[in-house]
């Protein structure tokens, strides 16, 4: 199994993300970079794997503008490169985006994009096409873990062609589904790299709009080059009573839907793979003679008033009736699944489908009513719950109801109660340091509340730098905490530039975060979680020193990272059981209730409260939280 | 014995609770349907969580080459292997159909909410009356219990891994996955985990 | 059972009403509530609906005729000074107690006393030695005592100690020194119906201290700060009328002299609702004697106290004198006008002679007193 096997024509069974990584392998790219974000991150991961091996530059970038800048200058300089990332990275990156698709690039530069409907792992299910059309960009979605392998080689081969970046929009079904992948030939390895003088990149004022009239001018040629790619198909009667039109994951729901309905002598599904610009020749052909249309695709409806507008444009005398979001046949927000194609044709088709019989539908709801809830948490011995936990005990001892402003990572879930509720916005990368810095300039208007911003260590170097400069220079009242666990702990333990590694697992110098805040003359205080009194008495110390920026650098190595170095547990802690008064005592189950870590059950024999062996990490931070002592940690 | 074999697709949804590591068996069915000709779909749905949070891996089988969705459709799971009993129920009522085989391991992981006292977990009972009620048939398996008297937890996916192979109703050869679990574990983890996959698949099939 | 949680109660009935003490009766039991800097802190959310800390907070409301039956076999009267088994003035005998006593160091040779003859193995009292924040402190050997000598007019949880000695198997029989407000919650604690799940039973002698009011722990201690070093202050005291004056005595700056007016702004709002000056549920209760430099004014209300004065006496720790008769007149007065301010500063607050408050499960012996305005 894996993405480097010289084997073209054998069958793999590959995760989206490793196809894709494969198709920007079989293209001869040299350089990849990115910034981890669900669901892109394994195809820089999986790249950074073989670079050794086949001779790539592979980074993990300190954000993904500037990820996408180090692949662009590898494609100005001759060598094909790609990044991957997000959907809110993308928004990241778009303003060198919205300024390298004017003055193009040399060769192939594909931007793959992981967007997450439904935002399984993202604070939204922003639909990034959008972009594609805004920049007059070519947009490729795959449908299948083949056509993710495909299509990547073939973005190299278009962007090269009209020497712009390249779209490849993925989503998480597709990014982090498994499927059968036949590989193909492997390139010659050795690359030059050479920027051309005489040529220019700058997008200077003046310039602007004769890059876009060639930009835009050029659309008409894109659509051109799509020509009879196959990612374009069609199936079906050759005059279908509804036509699907699709793309990426939506065809493998349509085409299911069609199936599982036996309705493939009456619907036709007509695949898009290249939706911006759209196909035109190809969408005349598949449109001429068909009355009605459903459009199934993920998040916006995209695809749909692009087609509405086709039709206007494109196919005058012609008249249709449009099912899709803008009816309400597919819902226009949330993950979509097979379930809503048949829905949407069962109510067009008017068939009567239902997946099972009332009466078993019927004991399924009754039944489900006694499955337990299984929130989200923290992992046993997650040094952010012991941050929250003394946050919390700060905050309410400090008194003056603080503000908690969040970030983006694992500790995004000290919303909940495994992080005790305490924080209160969430946004993008660095914002909770943003918006903290300006809660801390509110004083004139009798803002009296403490204001603590977090952000983990990889978020700090990401985004939260600018936030901090901002509130070091206008004196801001605010306490950054960064929880600094040695990683991208989210995405997978990408290393980042405080990190003495790199992607490739290079030895490369670490930037130290309180040399670099005490360069700002900013006051650091240092904690060790673990010890959650000494760090909530930091806090308090620090929250009373009010006036300007403070950071507090909370620091211990993630649960998940330790155990993965099979590291002994710091403590073997068990309960006893003499000293626990379960119900009895006035804790009201303290540390089940109210810390919540996994490795703190209730044991429903004696009622009192136990350690799950199997799930307790050893950090032996609950010890300090029983009134009882009753929780014991022996020093292993 | 009863065999899927010969339906399309066959689906087979593998659930537990994140950690315990059910993406292996995932892949280890999946490469070993894939050797055999199969087209092999799979989608993992999980949380934003790490560990601790409800985890499935959708396996969808074709024999005529078909790419499906990652997710499989209400009610279309054909058999349902669970590391964790509650969370066998959850997806058997999500995905259930009267003729859904299910075989679950039987010792529960608690979610936080109970024991917080925020939520009840099923008893032991309730679980199966429940279960075998929704299904053509389910197996019960201590396989906790029979991973941690070889040492280990985690072996108890292997476990479970064996005992999908005893129940007969893939067209999988046991020898098949014996050699991809060879393959798949050091050396000297080889041995206590083919033993692992044997009494999963004795304690179903013997 | 009530609809609200029992911290909602304390949180919404009392903390955020300003009629919290600081007296410490609903914490040290629990990991829920904890005292800090003068605030009662709500760390987390209990889903208890009859916790102790309801049912022992005196704020909450306070059957007076219930806690005084408990305690003393009689009803609550409007009168004074309370239960008076003798009164008198007193001295320590020992010139170290003396001198680390805030007037005639009694209290400091009741509780070695208590120690020293077994009646208790164990002293709860106030550690005021930083004058600040100040702590309850419990303690089982004499020299330990010493410590807690002296006032420092801020309030302390020391309730919250007593809670924490009591669950301590090691620990039999406690004595409390504490304020009247304190003391009050003593009385409602062993009088609860909760008393047994907090070992009430170990409680055997409470000593209480006279008290007019005292200063809230953050706005006097930055207050004080602005003045003088507080680790530098050695004691603190309010000499009699017509003074005026909070004398503040530091290691190396002498007297320092503040005009008393500077400092009743930080009087806890709390204090201006309480109705006790003399510690009225203790057994033995011990104050300035005013005029009388030197001594303390000792009011002894119960059998076990007129023991533990016997012992103390017979121990040489303490020498006796008649409380003159102009004297005791004068303090009758005092602690009637503390009664009668407080009940008016309740109806000033609920804006009725109807809602008073924490006092209003005793409307018989209040009226009596509001009448008299």
């Amino acid at each position: 199994m894996g993405i480097d096997m010289d084997k073209p024509g054998s069958t793999q069974l590959l995760m989206g993300n490793e196809a894709i990584a494969r198709g920007a392998l079989e293209a001869g790219i040299g350089v990849a970079a990115a910034y981890p974000g669900t669901p892109s991150s394994e195809v820089i991961g999986t790249l950074a794997e073989v670079a050794r091996k086949y001779g790539l530059y592979v980074e993990w970038s300190i954000n993904e503008k500037v990820a996408l800048e180090v692949a662009a200058a590898a494609s100005l300089s001759g060598v094909r490169a790609i990044t991957a990332m997000k959907q809110n990275g993308l928004n990241v990156a778009f303003d060198f985006l919205a300024n390298v698709a004017l003055t193009g690039t040399n060769k192939g530069l594909v931007l793959m994009v992981g967007d997450d409907p439904g935002g399984l792992s993202s604070t939204n299910e922003q639909d990034s096409r959008h972009i594609a059309r805004i920049l007059d960009l070519p947009l490729l979605e795959p449908a299948t873990f083949q056509e993710a392998k495909d299509m990547t080689k073939w973005a190299f081969q278009l962007s090269e062609e009209i020497s712009n970046v390249c779209i490849l929009r993925s989503v998480t079904r597709i990014s982090h589904g498994r499927g059968k992948v036949i590989l193909g030939d492997l390139p010659s390895m050795e690359k030059w790299a050479y920027f051309d003088t005489s040529k220019s990149y700058a997008g200077i004022a003046g310039l602007a709009t004769r890059y876009h009239k060639s930009i835009h001018e050029n659309q008409g040629s894109i659509a051109d080059l799509y020509g009879s790619t196959p990612f374009n198909s069609y199936s079906g009667p050759e005059r279908p009573d509804l036509l699907v039109v699709t793309c990426g994951s939506g065809w493998l729901y349509a085409t299911e839907a069609v199936k599982t309905l036996s309705l493939e002598q009456r619907v036709g599904v007509l695949k898009i793979g290249t939706t911006w610009p759209l196909p035109t020749q190809f969408l005349q052909q598949h449109l001429a003679g068909i009355d009605r249309i459903l459009v199934v695709e993920e998040v916006d409806p995209f695809l749909e008033t692009n087609l509405k507008e086709f039709v206007v444009d494109r196919m005058a005398g012609h008249s249709y009736r449009f099912f899709g979001k803008a009816s309400g046949h597919i819902p226009p927000y949330g993950e979509i699944n097979v379930d809503s194609a048949i829905d949407a044709l069962n109510n067009i088709m008017s068939i009567g489908y239902r997946p099972r019989e009332e009466a078993y539908e019927q004991k399924c709801r009754e039944a489900a009513q006694h499955v337990p809830p299984r929130g989200l948490q923290f992992c046993a011995g997650c040094p952010h719950r012991a941050t929250y936990w003394a946050i919390k005990d700060a905050l309410r001892m400090a008194g003056g109801n603080g503000v908690v402003a969040g970030d983006i990572g694992c500790y995004t879930m000290g919303i909940q109660a495994t992080g005790f509720s305490q924080v209160k916005t969430v946004h993008a990368m660095g914002s909770g340091m943003g918006l903290a810095s300006g809660l801390g300039k509110l004083e004139q208007f009798h803002f009296e509340q403490p204001v603590l911003a977090m952000c983990g260590d990889s978020t700090f170097f990401h985004a939260a730098i600018p936030a901090l400069l901002n509130a070091v220079h206008n004196e801001a009242d605010v306490v950054l905490v960064i929880v600094d666990n040695g990683g991208t702990a989210m995405t997978g333990f990408q290393p980042h530039p405080g990190v003495d590694r790199d992607a490739g697992g290079e030895i490369r110098p670490e930037i130290n975060i309180e040399k670099l805040c005490e360069s700002l003359g900013i006051a650091v205080t240092v904690v060790d979680p673990y010890d959650i009194e000494a760090t909530r008495n930091a806090f308090l110390e620090v929250l009373e020193n009010r006036g300007k920026a403070r950071v507090v650098m909370s620091r211990r190595e993630c649960a998940l990272i330790r155990a993965g170095k099979r590291l002994d547990p710091i403590a073997r802690v068990r309960v006893d059981g003499s000293k626990c008064y379960g119900d009895n005592c006035g804790c009201n189950r303290y540390c089940t209730r109210i810390f919540r870590c996994p490795g703190l059950i209730w044991d429903r024999e004696t009622l009192t409260a136990k350690i799950d062996e199997a799930v307790c990490s050893g950090c032996g931070v609950c010890v300090s939280i029983c009134p009882q002592s009753a929780i014991v940690g022996e020093t292993a | 014995m009863m065999s899927l074999l010969g339906k399309e697709p066959i689906n087979l949804i593998i659930t537990g609770v994140g950690g315990q590591g059910n993406i292996l068996i995932s892949r280890l069915l999946g490469q070993a349907f894939i050797e055999d000709g199969y087209a092999i779909t799979i989608g993992e749905t999980y949380g934003a969580t790490q560990r601790g949070g409800s985890v499935a891996s959708h396996v969808r089988i074709s024999s005529e080459g078909m790419v499906y969705s990652p997710v499989t459709p209400r009610g279309k799971a054909d058999v349902i292997l669970g590391l964790e009993p509650s969370e066998s129920l959850r997806i058997l009522t999500a995905f259930g159909h009267p003729e859904t085989f299910v075989a679950t391991n039987t010792r529960p992981i608690y979610p936080l909410e109970v024991a917080a006292g925020e939520a009840e977990y099923p008893t032991r009972g309730t679980l199966s009356d429940l279960m075998t009620g929704l299904s053509r048939k389910t197996w019960y398996i201590d396989a906790s219990a029979i991973a941690l008297a070889l040492g280990n937890a985690l072996l108890t996916n292997i476990v479970m891994t064996g005992a999908l192979i005893g129940t007969g109703l893939l067209p999988l050869k046991r020898a098949k996955i014996e050699r991809l679990i060879r393959e798949s574990f050091s050396d000297e983890r080889q041995v206590v985990n083919l033993h692992a996959f044997d009494l999963g698949y004795d304690a179903v099939a013997g | 059972m009530n609809e609200c949680k029992a911290w909602e109660e304390l949180r919404d009935g009392v903390i955020e009403e300003n009629l919290c003490t600081y007296c410490g009766a609903c914490t040290g039991m629990c990991p829920y509530l904890v005292p800090y800097k003068g605030r009662i802190i709500i760390r987390d959310q209990c889903s208890l609906d009859n916790g102790r800390c309801r049912a022992f907070c005196p704020r909450v409301g306070v059957d007076l005729t219930h806690v005084h039956n408990s305690m003393f076999g009689s009803s609550y009267e409007s009168g004074d000074i309370g239960v008076v088994k003798d009164v008198f003035i007193s001295r320590a005998a020992d010139p170290k107690i003396l001198s680390a006593g805030q007037y005639g160091g009694v209290v400091t040779a009741l509780g070695v006393t208590a120690l020293e003859e077994g009646m208790v193995d164990s002293v709860v009292a106030t550690d005021s030695q930083d004058k600040c924040a100040p702590f309850g402190a419990i303690t089982s050997r004499r020299a330990d005592l010493f410590g807690c000598a002296g006032s420092s007019y801020v309030a302390a949880a020391t309730v919250d100690a007593f809670n924490r000695a009591v669950r301590e198997e090691h620990r039999h029989n406690l004595a409390v020194v504490c304020t009247p407000c304190q003391s009050l919650a003593l009385a409602n604690m062993t009088s609860s119906d909760l008393a047994e799940k907090n070992n009430m039973g170990k409680l055997k002698l409470v000593i209480g201290l006279f008290c007019t009011w005292a200063l809230s722990y953050e706005s006097f201690g930055l207050f004080l700060m602005e003045k003088v070093d507080p680790h530098d202050v050695v004691k603190v005291d309010i000499p009699p009328p017509p003074a005026e004056t909070f004398d503040v005595y530091t290691r190396t700056a002498g007297r320092l002299s503040l005009p008393l007016s500077d400092v009743r702004p930080f009087i806890r709002e709390a204090c201006t609702y309480c109705i006790d000056m003399t510690a009225e549920f203790t057994d033995v209760s011990v104050g300035a004697a005013e005029g009388i430099d030197g001594w303390n004014t000792v009011i002894v209300r119960s059998e076990r106290g007129l023991e533990l004065i016997d012992k103390a006496v017979k121990r040489g720790h303490i020498k006796i004198e008649t409380l003159p008769e102009k004297n005791l007149n004068h303090l009758k007065d005092a602690s009637r006008m503390k009664k009668k301010r407080a009940l008016k500063n309740i109806c000033r607050k609920t804006g009725s002679r109807n809602d008073l408050l924490y006092l209003r499960n005793c409307p018989t012996a209040m009226q009596i007193l509001l009448e008299e305005e």
